[in-house]
Order: C-alpha cells, then sequence, then structure tokens
C-alpha cells in the first residue's frame, strides 16, 4: 500500500493546510478533511546537517524544504547527491527516524 | 499604566557552571539585591527552559523564593523556550505597571550543560513540530542553515560575512568577565588558512561551527520596580519604557516568504511605539545571535538597516564597538554565550549596564537608548525591549 502524507482541507474555504491546524487562518473555520498531499515538487532550501540527535545511527542528514505541486511546502529528508535550490524533487514516504521502539515514517526526497 | 525600572541587576558567568540550578538562579539574585540595597521584593518570576528535562526539578521559582528567603512573596516559572527570560521580563513589566506590584525580581537561570552536547541539541529541538519537523531530525542549526542558504542567494551574505559577526562579537567577549568564550578569532583560522576546516568544520552547511552559540549555563537577575521605589533607590533610573512581542508559524516551511522574520519585525515596532523611540535613536543593542546569520537578519527587521542591508553595515562596521549603532557589545550569544532560559534576562542586564555607564572597556559611548530581541523557536515567539537612560 503506498502511503501518503496527510494535508487538511478546510471544510469552509477549500485551503490545504500542512500540518494540521485546530482554525483555519483563511476563513476561521473548524472543520478539516484529510487529504493526501502530492509527492512532487521543487526544492526551496537545504542544509547538510552533521550534529545530529543522539538517535541517528548515520554521521549526517540532508534536510530541506520542498514547495510541493499544489502550492503546500513540507519538511523532509534529501536522498540527492547535489542538492540545488529550485530543482524538481519527488517524495517517498519512508522510514526516517527510530526512537525506541517506535519507527516514524516521513517524506525522503530524491531527485525527480 | 505606571512607569517601570530597572533598579539592581546581577549575573553568573555564562560557561559551565558545577552548582545546582537553584543556586545558580540565586547568585545573581544575591547580587542584584546588594545592588539596589533591597532585601525585600514583592514577587518573583522565574524564567528557565530545560529543568524539568534535564535538571530533573519542577516548580523551580518554589525553590528559589524560598532559597533567597524571600517567602511569602509570590513566585512562579516562565518556560517560553529561548525567549523565556524577555516574557519573564514582560511579566514583571505588566504587574508593576499595573499596580499589582511595586517591586518584582526577574531571574533566568539555565543549567544545560548536565546533560551533552547532543542531549542538548535534542532537548533545544523539542520546540520544533513533533510530528512535520522534528520526526526528519530537524535541530536549530539546520533551520539556522536552511534559513542562511536562502539569505545568502537573495541578498548576497557570504561566508565573509556571518564569519564578521563571530570575529566582532568574539572580540567583545574578551571584554566582559562574564561571558563564556575568551577566545579571540581572525578569519585566518576560521576561513582563509588549509587548517580553517579542521578548526571551523561544517555543522548545518553552510553554517560551521563558529557560526553556532556554545550551549552555557548561566543566571541573570533584574530587579524591576515602580517610579515611586525606583527614585528613592541611589541607582542611575533606568526606564524599561517599551515592550513587544509578536509570534509567527511553529513550522517554518509555512511561512510566505522565509527569509522574513515577522516576529521580530512585529515585536520590534511594538517595543519602539511603546517607548516613542524610533530605530534609529537606538545607541546599543542586543541581538539574539544564536546563529551568526540571525544577528544580520534581526538587525533589518527591527528596522536599523533595510532588508538585506545589514550586512552591508557590518562590514563597513558600522555594528562594531566603535561604530555608530554597537550590536552585541556583550559578545552575544555568540561568545557571551546562550544558557537558554537565562540568556533574554542576560541581555537586558548587559543594556542596563552600558546605559548605567558601567561596561568598562566595552562601554559604549553616551548610551542613552538601548534595545533587545530574544527570540524564541526559530523565530516564532519573539520578545523585544527598549529601555531609556534617564536624568
Amino acid at each position: 500500500m503506498e502511503r501518503h502524507i496527510l494535508g487538511y482541507k478546510c471544510r469552509g474555504c477549500g485551503r490545504v493546510w500542512y500540518p494540521n491546524r485546530g482554525v483555519c487562518q483563511d476563513c476561521r473555520g473548524i472543520e478539516f478533511e484529510p487529504v493526501p498531499l502530492p509527492k512532487n515538487g521543487k526544492l526551496l532550501t537545504f542544509t547538510h546537517l552533521h550534529n545530529l540527535a543522539a538517535d541517528f545511527e548515520v554521521p549526517s542528514l540532508w534536510l530541506g524544504i520542498v514547495e510541493l505541486s499544489n502550492g503546500n511546502r513540507i519538511t523532509g529528508q534529501l536522498r540527492i547527491d547535489s542538492p540545488k535550490i529550485g530543482m524538481k524533487v519527488v517524495g517517498k514516504v519512508e522510514p526516517v527516524r527510530q526512537v525506541g521502539y517506535q519507527t516514524h515514517h516521513g517524506m525522503i526526497f530524491y531527485k525527480a | 499604566m505606571r512607569d517601570v525600572y530597572v533598579i539592581g541587576i546581577g549575573i553568573t558567568s555564562f560557561s559551565r557552571l558545577e552548582y545546582p540550578l537553584v543556586e545558580i538562579a540565586a547568585y545573581p539574585a544575591i547580587m542584584a539585591m546588594k545592588d539596589c540595597g533591597l532585601t525585600k521584593v514583592d514577587h518573583l518570576f522565574v524564567a528557565n527552559m530545560g529543568a524539568s528535562r534535564l535538571n530533573h526539578q519542577t516548580a523551580l521559582a518554589s525553590a528559589v523564593v524560598d532559597h533567597l528567603s524571600l517567602c511569602p512573596a509570590g513566585a512562579e516559572c516562565i518556560e517560553n523556550g529561548p525567549a523565556s527570560g524577555a516574557s519573564a521580563i514582560k511579566a514583571g513589566y505588566m504587574a508593576i505597571a499595573s499596580g499589582l506590584h511595586d517591586t518584582v525580581m526577574v531571574i533566568g537561570a539555565e543549567r544545560l550543560r548536565e546533560a551533552n552536547n547532543l542531549e542538548a541539541t535534542d532537548f533545544v529541538a523539542s520546540l520544533t513540530h513533533p510530528l512535520a519537523e522534528q520526526i526528519y531530525g530537524v535541530t536549530l542549526p539546520s533551520m539556522a542553515g536552511m534559513f542562511t542558504r536562502l539569505y545568502m542567494e537573495k541578498y548576497g551574505v557570504t561566508s565573509r560575512h556571518l564569519a564578521m559577526v563571530a570575529i566582532k562579537n568574539h572580540d567583545n567577549a574578551m571584554f566582559n568577565k562574564f561571558a563564556h568564550l575568551h577566545e579571540p578569532i581572525s578569519f585566518e583560522g576560521i576561513l582563509d588558512s588549509e587548517d580553517a576546516l579542521t578548526n571551523n568544520p561544517m555543522v548545518a552547511d553552510p553554517l560551521r561551527f563558529y557560526d553556532m552559540c556554545p550551549v552555557s549555563d548561566g543566571g541573570a537577575c533584574l530587579i524591576l520596580a515602580s517610579a515611586e521605589v525606583a527614585k528613592k533607590v541611589k541607582r542611575p533610573l533606568i526606564r524599561l519604557a517599551g515592550v513587544g512581542q509578536a509570534t509567527d508559524t511553529h513550522c517554518v516551511h509555512e511561512r510566505k516568504e522565509p527569509t522574513d522574520l515577522l516576529a521580530v519585525r512585529g515585536a520590534a515596532a511594538q517595543a519602539f511605539k511603546m517607548a516613542g523611540v524610533k530605530p534609529s535613536e537606538v545607541s546599543v543593542a542586543e541581538l539574539h545571535d544564536a546563529f551568526t546569520i540571525l544577528e544580520i537578519a534581526e538587525s533589518e527587521e527591527v528596522g536599523f538597516f533595510k532588508k538585506g542591508q545589514g550586512h552591508i553595515a557590518l562590514a563597513e562596521g558600522y555594528t562594531g564597538l566603535k561604530g555608530k549603532l554597537p550590536i552585541n557589545p556583550s559578545g552575544g550569544l555568540k561568545a557571551k554565550g546562550h544558557p537558554v532560559g537565562a540568556t533574554g534576562v542576560g541581555q537586558a542586564h548587559e543594556i542596563v549596564t552600558q546605559l548605567r555607564g558601567e561596561a568598562g572597556e566595552r562601554q559604549v559611548k553616551n548610551a542613552k537608548i538601548g534595545f533587545t530581541t530574544n527570540f524564541g523557536g526559530f523565530g516564532n515567539n519573539v520578545v523585544a525591549l527598549t529601555f531609556i537612560k534617564e536624568k
């Protein structure tokens, strides 16, 4: 089964938010329905982080912010050799962090 | 509202402190009481971020008020991430301005070094969004790295400009006996030589080791009072004239323009308007330079320089100790240190010291108006303060 990251569509005005919020910034609506976020987008910015929290078993991580094709933005990990601002990327929902017995899934972006 | 004055100040070294958190809080408080001659206050606000998680201590204010033998004065903790210190000053301001109290002690105290560096970094990262940021391994340095890359692309800031902030603030800290780092640095050592990458490795590309503040323990204290009390105390009259606070999205990725720090802009505008002061009238400022890029960006957002011009003013020496507007004469978070919950109180301590004319070798000439920005989260909760020296 293909996994998705969910956005939250306001039932009042239709705007999709990510992550979820209790009140819509635009119309003050309080009802939302979950919708899958697209996985294609462009890389807005990134960093190569060398000082990680103790539970990561890799020496470094590439992290970035991506603007998805529907306009939502998302933070994620990158598996790209030489990332460039503005490059097209595609995401997959995969394990991103293991905290004790809990595996967190999130968006990992690859070159499109 | 009533006017509010700072009548007493105290501070510890910002470094690794080998004594309990309650004593880190109490030491600057005792200094501040000695400074103004008061032996009692109506209320205490204690700013701290990590006690419950890193020091296994809750209700710190209750412990501190008794350790200082100030019972039955009211006491409570203020936790607002790295902006806890200035938030506590704001709470003290409101208590006196409203007439509820005549004297309030504001303490900031932190003992971060009880944890190792990785634990401390992970602890500070707990202020990010749990599901949309933390799970990916996002830390504050990584956010600063992503912000810096955009700032460089958009405004032409270079690694050399970032190094200028670090060198300036390390130089300033040499004149501050309370600073964490007494270590002058040079372009040769951190940027230009063959050894530079060893001395100054990448942490969150494009930010290197010397673009980051140290992890510090430390405490600082201000005693605030009404005009009636302040005029009886034989200390220079320093008025807390403006208080501003603004917030922004929890997730950095949700900001329309990722290089804008709207909470800094909003908080500063309020603090200036309330004080009836323009940014161009400020004599000395302490800005929250947890990362070198933040000193540049905040100097623009608070209104000292136009957007994209901060690095140019820096390169021209405008913000140096002998420049027209010295920024971070204490050494800033970069070299004075960053005991997170105490930082905002430490910034105010420096401004009061400067306005009193008691800053010694780092004294800014004719300092009359001082300003601080205490930056919580990655700019999602910011408190700005304006101080005026009265005759």
